[in-house]
């Protein structure tokens, strides 16, 4: 074993190379963790800004009714009412004014709430008849929860209803829910070419990014006359 | 607090500028606020002990002595506040040079905390110094000093100063009405950007380069031929969590500035920042250990002051970069504050770990700040928040600028 020797690795900085080589191998894992894509819709929604049908949250065992809201009828018999994804994806964040109190009875295309942003306004239609049980204050506190939850924290209403069945018979539900979607959100486009053209034919092209596709919050961008075209078209009264 | 019915910028014409500012100077919003109750008696306290001590000296109200020079003042209010300055540099980065305009709305709030950071923190500089009048002479020329690191320090503060001056410059016209004005500073934005930039950097490093000569006083743990670079990587993170931080207050205490468009853009930003810190911290963390094998420090390791170092390298760098990766990929804003605040924490720890508590740790006295410090400490704060309110009611730095001013 003449002339060998052992290499001190402190010496010889050996370990402060093996640190860094080490850092730079972890950071590839690291990376690519940290900047993998997410599957949560709305991340992708943030980051595409486009809106799309395959993005929309529709969950199952709700009745879709064709006023943008849902309703869904729990085992203790009360109703709740609130408004649904497409309706938020289109017009985005908004401040919502109930019109009923607990206690009062309303029937179906009452109106039962407003919302607004700024100046512009839409009337919400009941979607079905009964008596008001309770009023979601959280929304007061927190009016995010709308949009972040529309299905769960972000229900408006509770109902008793006193029809339910004749109410939602024109509603649709789970697979059926899907494809009136999608045919609401084609629907929107040929309304915002026709109302836009109508209203200020020089803004038409805000809404719709190349290739057809609609931005989000398209309603948010646009003038009250198309609100009060989409509160006919789609709201129904 | 603020009124936003208020007309908020001048009109042209409508009246002279000195009435106008005579006005504007009037306060606004209701006097008892909590922050009101608490600021003010502290600021009243801390102006008499500021008083004081240029009466009768440095001894009069602090705990510094020939043996510890530097103390709360210079490691808390220069040393750690301008590495929570550093967001403005980070920020002008991100938007006028790699042109992420999702950063944009933030970019004159974050300017100006920044400028007033620099001049409270850095002006309490002069609370420290023994012959304050004495700090213009490395800039006259009154022996320049170039051979010491406080030369570099002393003409980075004055020029990025006034860098941040001419960044922020638009809005103080806009205000004004002064439209030939706005265009000429605007113009000279991105110039002051980029000399921004570099001074920063440069003197980020150089405060920590300053304790470079104090190798023999800092605890081994602490001290490294490494100082100025992890004092830049970490200046990095330090600001962009004040940025996180400080913009959550604004977002709630002035909400009613901020337009529709911006508060929609709120949450993104925040987690945009949160994964720009969460790649900072592991790269300060490669650092760190880096520089702690470089110095063969094992044997520390086992000791009080050992065990203090890994509460800031595990609690401080790696819990707030795993909670930092953790929230940004679940979009979880709660959490990216909560470690925003904990890597704030951890700032102050590290940097009073450098300047103060490693500093002569085996000294037989140890420096203990007096309360008087603290109260002075407080009134700078106070101080800076009060200004920073009286600017934000007035100016349009969280709101949008007045229409004439968007079209240039």
């Amino acid at each position: 074993m003449d002339g060998f020797s052992y290499i001190n690795i402190f010496d010889t900085k050996g370990i402060e190379y093996l640190i860094v080589i080490g850092f730079l191998v972890l950071f590839i894992p690291f990376w690519r963790a940290l900047n993998k894509p997410v599957k949560a819709r709305a991340r992708y929604r943030e980051a595409m800004g486009v809106l799309t049908p395959e993005l929309l949250r529709i969950p199952q065992g709700l009745h879709y009714c064709k006023s943008h809201m849902w309703t869904h009828l729990k085992k203790s018999g009360y109703a709740h009412v609130g408004l649904n994804d497409l309706f938020l994806q289109l017009i985005g964040e908004i401040e919502l004014e109930n019109f009923k109190n607990p206690g009062e009875r309303v029937k179906k295309g009452d109106l039962i709430a407003k919302v607004s942003q700024g100046s512009k306004e839409l009337t919400i239609p009941s979607p079905i008849s009964g008596v008001i049980t309770d009023v979601n204050t959280d929304l007061r506190k927190t009016p995010g929860l709308l949009n972040d939850d529309p299905y769960g924290r972000g229900w408006i209403y509770s109902i008793k209803p006193n029809d339910w069945n004749n109410d939602t018979h024109n509603c649709v539900t789970s697979e059926k829910a899907k494809e009136w979607s999608e045919n609401e959100l084609h629907r929107f486009k040929d309304f915002v070419a026709n109302s836009m053209k109508k209203h200020s034919p020089e803004d038409a092209m805000i809404v719709l990014q190349e290739g057809g596709q609609l931005i989000k919050y398209p309603l948010a961008g646009m003038p009250e006359e198309i609100w009060k075209d989409f509160q006919e078209s789609f709201l129904g009264h | 607090m603020s009124n936003p019915d208020i007309a908020l910028t001048k009109e042209q014409g409508s009246k002279s500028t000195w009435k106008f500012l005579l006005g504007e100077l009037k306060p606004r919003g209701k006097y008892f606020t909590p922050f009101n109750v608490i600021s003010v008696p502290v600021i009243i306290l801390g102006l008499v002990i500021i008083v004081i001590r240029f009466a009768k000296g440095l001894g009069a109200v602090t705990n510094l002595s020939q043996e510890v020079p530097w103390g709360l003042w210079i490691g808390f209010d220069v040393v750690t506040g301008v590495a929570f300055a550093g967001g403005a540099y980070v920020i002008t980065f991100l938007v006028y040079i790699l042109n992420m305009k999702k950063y944009q709305s933030i970019v004159r709030v974050t300017v100006l905390n920044g400028f007033l950071a620099y001049v409270f923190y850095a002006g309490a500089l002069l609370l420290d110094l023994g012959k304050p009048w004495n700090v213009v002479n490395p800039i006259i020329g009154n022996s320049f000093g170039v051979s010491s690191v406080l030369f570099l320090v002393a003409w980075h503060f004055l020029l990025y100063m006034l860098a941040q001056l001419i960044e922020f410059s638009p809005a103080v016209a806009e205000w004004l009405g002064a439209r030939r004005a706005r265009k000429i500073l605007a113009g000279m934005t991105i110039g002051a950007v980029i000399f921004g930039i570099t001074l920063s950097t440069l003197h980020q490093s150089g405060l920590g380069a300053l304790y470079l000569m104090a190798k023999e006083k800092i605890h081994p743990l602490w001290y490294s031929e490494f100082i100025p670079i992890l004092f830049f990587v970490s200046s990095i993170f330090a600001g962009l969590s004040m940025v996180i931080f400080e913009g959550s207050i604004s977002y709630k205490v002035f909400s009613s500035q901020i337009s529709e468009k911006n508060h929609k853009s709120h949450h993104d930003i925040i987690n945009g920042l949160a994964k720009i810190c969460t790649i900072t911290l592991y790269v300060y963390l490669f650092l760190q250990v880096l520089a702690f094998v470089h110095s063969k420090n094992w044997a520390y390791l086992n000791t009080r002051m050992g065990h203090w170092y890994l509460v800031e390298m595990i609690g401080f760098i790696i819990v707030p970069m795993v909670l930092f990766f953790y929230s940004y990929r679940k979009y979880n804003i709660l959490l990216v504050k909560i470690a925003s605040i904990i890597t704030m924490l951890g700032v102050i720890i590290n940097r009073l770990n450098v300047t103060v508590i490693g500093f002569k740790w085996d000294a037989a006295q140890h420096y203990y700040p007096s309360w008087k410090e603290i109260v002075v400490t407080l009134t700078v704060i106070f101080i800076e928040i009060w200004i920073f309110r009286w600017i934000i009611n007035r100016m349009p730095v969280l709101r949008e600028s007045p229409s004439w001013a968007k079209s240039h």
